[in-house]
């Protein structure tokens, strides 16, 4: 009968599915593999190899690693904790580690913060953020920050021979810059409006915070006039050197690193150069790097810390393999070999960089030096959602723009961080 | 097949016609088997309840609770009453929302429909190969890739580097555009997500449109030409009745779909400035996502639900009767 | 009047092809080349490095097997599932047929955002989390709705009449089924598959979200993989785009063109 068996076609079709089952559960619980995520883009390929034979060989137990993707990982995260059979150690970006540390999602780790930090100072900007009511619940996998990258010949052209150490020597040289290239369509340096990574840096540096802390309770601290000199020193440099037409975008469109390998723009503030290699490798001799010069002399603006921490699933069956494999990522001769040495991140003491600094090539030296001075977001689950909802892209695009006052925004801002940073999640 | 469109036609449709009279008296044979609709239904059903039907009850009941990512984890979860929706109801953001998504998804349906209809009118003219390049048009613009389509808008209209800024200039009309950001002022971001979202839905209305008017029967359109008949009168006595159920159709769905857009608006204005391009779907992702607060999110989301059911209840009424002649 | 409909026609077109035109473009120039303040409308200097850097990035050969099975089943099951259900709705009177119209387009306004949550814990208690049979379904949910309504307003169009003329004549159900109402409903059966398609193969969200591991992902998961926390490499990902659009793109050029131009010369002729 036709009919019988058309309407047995959709059953078939569901059971050749299910023959075909899911991929292969990689996940098992049997004591000597665990299962590690990683996110894309970050360590490469060399780097985890070096990581995984270190710990195979101290443990004898296998590593899966399976790459996740930057879009939407929260909730992918979020979801894949959820569920009974997890992963059992997670890359998680630093600011958004107390989302899954106070929600329960991850091991307590306080107990063994000396042993894996092995009499380490770790970065403020990695460790702050792991930290949640002085427990601990994550370790730091490495560092990225944000060093100032420029054109050697563009500067040169205008008479700027020597990279700049002071904040005052900075804009008189981008006064400069900017004199000699007249062009509407070229910034002598190109800072986006969103740009908030970058932005932050001004008001640490002017002696602001985001938020401060008073017992559980945080509180918004844009309106304090530290913060306030801050965000006005930094739109007076954001009005000043970048275009009109980079007020309320973000760094990808236009993007800044294609900019800059264009010659459209003659200095970005930004993590590495390999991007800008990537799009034009035929300037490598013409970049140079150093950090963002402070406006008290001899002192450099805080970065914004970039980076990633590693976590356990509270969930995991792998507890104790899990903590050694954190061991194996935070242990100083990884950290030297592989993070500094193998991928050029930023290791995650004060220790291990001053260690590294001398072998340095100079466009990573920059990176490294701007790395010691260091500020981290409020360490509460509700900064993922300030993050999230973009809203502080958007108070720094107010700014920018002049769509409000430097006051006027911090205001809202600050009403905006009362409510989230304070929110149960 | 003679017809007088001069009767017949203007008071009923050809196609509820022919089915009134075909269906008038259904074959005994079909009653005698009461459970086999329900068995030819049955597959259907099973799986929208179980994606769609159970996740709505869920939804109803985490609106209910104090859902959060902690229940997520731990299974633990607090009964909220009706405090999602009393914070929801008496959000300032509320009305303004609410307004920005009624407005902005009247001028995409319109734009939508107006345009697909349009087109899949036009192909029905046209010769073999023109049609052929309007259908590759369609399917092209259709197969692009969200992540991909987003991208390509932001590449063209960014200040500076893109290429409509650069074509208006030439035009000269508005004068140098070079410098302009259309994300700096709500209506010109709002422009911006339009013409995206229409680009990218034309193509479904105009296929589905399209191939609605291939089912009727070209001795319909040969009979009014015999007649005289005028395009504007040919469309209203034949074309439209016929096409009235899938119009029908596609202009509910369109009203549904554009009424939650959030993946268009989302990266290209992240509801800016100053939020004033957030509509529910963006409203829906802040809270639930951002915030971590699916309760809430699921109180706006029932909330919209029930704005959309009283909104196209009417419609969606006619539309279901449509088809009331077997 | 011809030649007003030729214009509009091509104009049409090219407004609508820019974008696509803009991807491929672009796909085939060294990637700084978008940055430039006069826009260069042909690749030139010509490059296919972008499209050697897409294939060869990993995980492209799974995640286009994942998405190929999974994009034939949800079609195939899709269309088969909706034509019975549209069957039943058009051919049969009974109790509960109304309000499962209803049901199917109530469950459409949900916007997709909140639902990511409840569907996620639906899977979950039925254990179908990371296996193809939970994506499977998920996206057949998510295109049943248009294509049982779609199919239902293409039946209503046939006069039972044809079915049981061909019935007197000694047809059994299934050649009354294949030989007129298939033939018939053609046209519908490829808008709807063209939507099925379509949603199935450009879905990231859940593709992400219900398949925990890697060796499960499809192709948009991939896609969204030339994106990291350095950058994004936006030369890969438009070149990819192109490769990932492609298929669907002639493919279904073809298809509906023959598809409908056949259908055209059917039976419904009056």
């Amino acid at each position: 009968m036709p009919r019988r068996s058309l309407a047995a076609l959709p059953l078939a079709a569901a059971l050749a599915l299910a023959a075909c089952g899911g991929p292969a559960d990689t996940n098992s619980a049997q004591g000597k593999a665990i299962t590690v995520w990683l996110m894309d883009g970050d360590l490469s390929d060399k780097a985890v190899a070096a990581i995984n034979t270190a710990f195979e060989k101290a443990t004898g137990a296998t590593v899966t690693v399976q790459v996740q993707e930057w879009d939407n990982i929260n909730t992918k995260i979020s979801t894949a904790l959820a569920q009974d059979s997890t992963p059992d150690v997670l890359e998680i970006g630093n600011t958004d580690v107390p989302l899954f540390a106070a929600n329960g999602a991850l091991a307590d780790l306080t107990d063994h913060k000396a042993d894996l930090s092995a009499g380490q100072d770790w970065l403020p900007g990695l460790a702050g953020p792991a930290t949640v009511d002085g427990k601990i619940y994550a370790a730091p996998l490495f560092a990225g920050n944000r060093a100032v990258v420029y054109r050697k010949s563009i500067w040169a052209k205008a008479g700027v021979t020597t990279p700049p150490t002071t904040y005052a020597e900075l804009t008189a040289d981008l006064d400069k810059v900017k004199a000699a290239n007249p062009d509407p369509a070229f910034s002598a340096f190109n800072f986006p409006g969103q740009y908030w990574y970058g932005a932050l840096q001004f008001v640490w540096d002017a002696g602001g915070q985001l938020a401060t802390q008073d017992g559980p309770k945080w509180t918004g601290a844009l309106e304090k006039p530290a913060a306030q000199q801050g965000l006005k020193a930094w739109q007076q440099f954001q009005n000043t050197y970048s275009g009109a037409a980079s007020r309320n975008v973000d760094t990808k469109a236009p993007d800044q690193a294609a900019m800059f390998a264009q010659g459209n723009t003659s200095a970005i503030l930004d993590t590495s150069v390999n991007t800008i290699l990537k799009d034009n490798p035929s300037i490598k001799d013409d970049i140079g790097t150093f950090p963002f010069p402070g406006a008290a002399p001899g002192r450099t603006q805080p970065v914004f810390l970039g980076g990633s921490d590693l976590g356990i699933a509270a969930k995991s069956h792998n507890q104790d393999l899990a903590l050694k494999y954190l061991k194996t990522a935070a242990d100083p001769n990884v950290q030297k070999s592989a993070i500094a040495g193998i991928d050029g991140w930023t290791p995650v003491s004060t220790q291990i960089i001053d260690q590294v600094t001398p072998s340095l090539p100079p466009l990573s030296a920059a990176f490294f030096a701007a790395a010691k001075s260091s500020g981290a977001t409020p360490a509460t689950a509700g900064w993922a959602t300030v993050e999230s909802d973009k809203s502080i892209n958007t108070f720094f695009a107010d700014i920018a723009t002049g769509r409000k006052s430097t006051a006027d925004a911090a205001r809202d801002f600050d009403a905006h961080l009362d409510q989230a940073l304070n929110a149960s999640q | 097949m003679m017809i007088n469109l001069g009767t017949s036609l203007k008071t009923s449709p050809p196609a509820a016609a022919a089915m009134t009279v075909a269906g008038a008296e259904p074959p005994p044979r079909r009653r005698r088997r009461p459970l086999l609709p329900y068995g030819l239904l049955l597959p259907a059903a099973a799986i929208l309840a179980l994606t769609l039907g159970y996740p709505l009850l869920r939804l109803v009941l985490i609106s209910l609770q104090d859902y959060g990512l902690r229940s997520l984890f731990t299974g633990v979860v607090g009964w909220a009453g009706t405090a999602n929706y009393i914070a929801v109801l008496q959000s300032p953001d509320l009305t303004p929302v609410l307004a920005r998504s009624i407005g902005f998804c009247a001028a995409l349906v319109i734009g939508t429909l107006v345009i697909g209809l349009g087109v899949a009118l036009l192909m029905r003219q046209l010769g073999r190969r023109m049609r052929a390049a309007v259908m590759f048009a369609l399917i092209a613009a259709w197969a692009i890739p969200n992540v991909a389509s987003t991208l390509i808008w932001q590449w063209l209209f960014q200040p500076v580097y893109g290429v409509v800024n650069w074509l208006l200039t030439r035009v000269g009309v508005l004068g140098d555009l070079t410098q302009h950001d259309w994300t700096t002022s709500a209506f010109s971001a709002f422009t911006l997500v339009w013409l995206l979202v229409v680009w990218q839905s034309v193509p479904f209305v105009a296929l589905t449109l399209h191939a609605g008017l291939t089912q009727i029967p070209r001795s319909y359109y040969e009979a009014a030409a015999i007649d005289g008949a005028g395009p504007l009168r040919v469309f209203t006595t034949i074309t439209l009745p016929f096409l009235r159920p899938i119009l029908g159709l596609v202009t509910i769905l369109s009203v549904i779909w554009d009424f939650t857009v959030f993946n268009q608006i989302w990266i290209l204005t992240q509801g800016g400035p100053s939020g004033r391009t957030t509509t529910l779907g963006i409203w829906t992702f802040t809270t639930a996502f951002s915030k971590n607060s699916f309760g809430q999110g699921g109180a706006i989301a029932v909330v919209s639900v029930v704005l959309l059911i009283a909104m196209t209840a009417v419609y969606v009424r006619r539309l279901v009767r449509s088809g009331e002649t077997i | 009047m011809r030649i007003a409909r030729n214009t509009a026609a091509t104009l049409f077109c090219v407004v609508w092809l820019f974008p696509v035109y803009w991807m491929v473009n672009t796909a085939f120039k060294p990637y700084g080349d978008i940055l430039s303040t006069t826009p260069r409308f042909l690749p030139f200097p010509f490059t296919p490095a972008n499209f050697v850097d897409a294939v060869t990035k990993s995980g492209f050969l799974r995640d286009l097997g994942n998405s190929v099975l999974i994009t034939a089943a949800v079609v195939a099951v899709a269309i088969v599932v909706a034509f019975l259900a549209a069957t039943a709705l058009t051919r049969f009177r009974f109790p509960g047929r109304r309000g499962f119209l209803i049901g199917v387009l109530v469950v459409q306004m949900v916007p997709v955002p909140a639902l990511v949550i409840p569907l996620f814990l639906s899977l979950k208690s039925v254990h179908l989390l990371n296996t193809f049979l939970g994506l499977g379904l998920t996206y057949v949910a998510l295109v049943l709705p248009f294509t049982i309504w779609t199919l239902r307003g293409f039946l209503h169009g046939i006069p039972v009449e044809l079915e049981e003329a061909a019935m007197v004549d000694g047809a059994g159900r299934g050649t009354v089924i294949r030989r007129i109402l298939l033939p018939l409903v053609l046209p519908g059966i490829v808008a709807t598959s063209v939507f099925a398609f379509i949603t199935a193969w450009n879905d990231f969200l859940f593709a992400y979200v219900v398949m925990k591991d890697q060796s499960g992902y499809t192709l948009p998961v991939w896609l969204v993989s030339f994106s990291t926390s350095t950058g994004t490499d936006y030369g890969g990902l438009i070149a990819a785009s192109t490769l990932f659009a492609l298929p669907v793109v002639v493919f279904f050029a073809l298809v509906q063109r023959r598809l409908v131009e056949g259908m055209t010369a059917g039976a419904v002729k009056g």
